[in-house]
């Protein structure tokens, strides 16, 4: 990231290739479709190269990448909705969205274990679990205190442990009456 | 289904494989080797704090030596001795966490509720311990005029706060202008204890505290909209 800072170009490479797909497997989780997925890690690269004089060395990296991330993630979301809002009538905006969520894009396996968790519970679980950040990074990369993860974790295990049982047991149950 | 399945699924899923197309990364690395070059990184966070304390206490001494230190000239030792002190570790906290919103991937210690919150609790413990005149001889209008004072005063430390992170990067322009507005305010309250020789506790715990919080939200407001105005333009 130092060299990246003094104008090394192998070094920016090496860096886009390392992060880049975390990052975008990140953006996957957060339910984008892939091309929108793409689009985001673009976007995110632009804003991390026009703020990399942001970055301390000493300080860990992933929470800064991260950090930016879930900022150019949030600012999609936004300008996602305010461009629906002016094209298109509320409903048509949940059939849409009930389009992109459902059988209309292709299966993902951390897309759909992660799918009944709200958005900061998943992001949460996303950077901690398959990210393998810490308690501490995570708090960084999010803007909140290592407490608020940690309950955020808490709460993400609990529907997850719920939502899980709920699959096992039907199918528990449609296997028997087969 | 136990917490050790769920990793276990976790887990399975994170060692999979996932791959960017290469073309993607390619024109990822081509779109930033057009301006790439040196950059000079930001100083620590002890220096920019320090920086920020330092604006909030000019403007503070600047505004009262204009409007006169008549408050803290009327103070006894106990209030002087206490009040500065709180004000000043309010505004170091402050200031660091003006700091750490507006360095991405920052530990934050309190939220920038909590923060304007816990400002103004102790704002009021401290200011209610220390004066214990319970008049509320011209309680509105002396009070607005003290609260328009500390706004004016805010407003300054605000730009001039800004100005000194402006190469800082705020991935929550909310939160940030929230935390900024409440250091401006603090500042705002230092212009007030230097000058203002009102001491009843009532005015100086409704007029005086409110000028924290009314600094915090238009801070906040005025970020959302400097957001919401940059947003539309990209």
């Amino acid at each position: 990231m130092a060299r990246y800072q003094e104008g090394d170009f192998a070094a920016a490479t090496a860096l886009v290739e390392g992060i880049s797909p975390q990052l975008h497997r990140f953006f996957v989780a957060q339910l984008a479709n892939r091309s929108d997925a793409d689009d985001l890690l673009q976007e995110t690269w632009l804003r991390i190269h026009r703020v990399r004089h942001t970055y301390r060395s000493g300080e860990p990296v992933l929470p800064w990448f991260y950090a930016i991330a879930r900022h150019v993630r949030v600012d999609h979301y936004r300008k996602a909705i305010r461009t629906r809002v002016r094209e298109q009538g509320l409903e048509e905006i949940y059939t849409a969205a009930a389009t992109v969520s459902g059988k209309g894009r292709p299966p993902d396996d951390l897309r759909d274990l992660l799918a009944p968790l709200p958005e900061s519970q998943r992001e949460v679980i996303e950077m901690l679990k398959v990210a393998g950040m810490s308690l501490e990074e995570v708090a960084r990369a999010t803007s909140t205190s290592v407490g608020s993860v940690k309950q955020k974790a808490h709460r993400a295990y609990r529907k997850l442990r719920e939502t899980m049982s709920a699959m096992g047991s039907r199918k528990g149950q449609s296997g028997g009456q087969a | 289904m136990t917490d050790r399945e769920i990793d276990e699924a976790l887990k399975r899923v994170s060692q999979t494989a996932h791959a960017v197309e290469p073309v993607l990364l390619g024109c990822i690395a081509d779109s930033i080797k057009a301006s790439l070059q040196p950059v000079r990184r930001l100083p620590p966070t002890w220096i920019l704090t320090c920086g920020l304390a330092l604006i909030c206490a000019a403007v503070a001494v600047a505004g009262a030596a204009r409007a006169g230190f008549y408050g803290v000239e009327k103070m006894n030792s106990l209030q002087r001795t206490l009040l500065f002190p709180v004000l000043t570790i309010l505004v170091a906290v402050a200031a660091t966490e003006f700091v750490n919103a507006m360095i991405p991937g920052s530990l934050r210690k309190l939220s920038p509720s909590a923060l304007m919150a816990t400002s103004c609790v102790v704002l009021v413990g401290v200011l209610g311990l220390l004066f214990r005149d319970y008049r509320t001889e011209h309680f509105v209008s002396a009070g607005i005029i003290c609260l328009l004072t500390g706004l004016l005063h805010a407003i300054p430390t605000g730009l001039l706060c800004w100005l000194m992170l402006r190469r800082g990067f705020a991935v929550n322009s909310v939160s940030a202008g929230l935390v900024a507005g409440t250091l401006a305010g603090l500042a705002g309250v230092g212009v007030l204890e230097l000058h203002c020789a009102n001491f009843e506790a009532a005015h100086l715990l409704v007029w005086h505290t409110a000028v924290v919080p009314v600094s915090g939200a238009a801070g906040a407001v005025l970020a959302w909209a400097v957001f919401r105005q940059n947003a539309i333009h990209r």
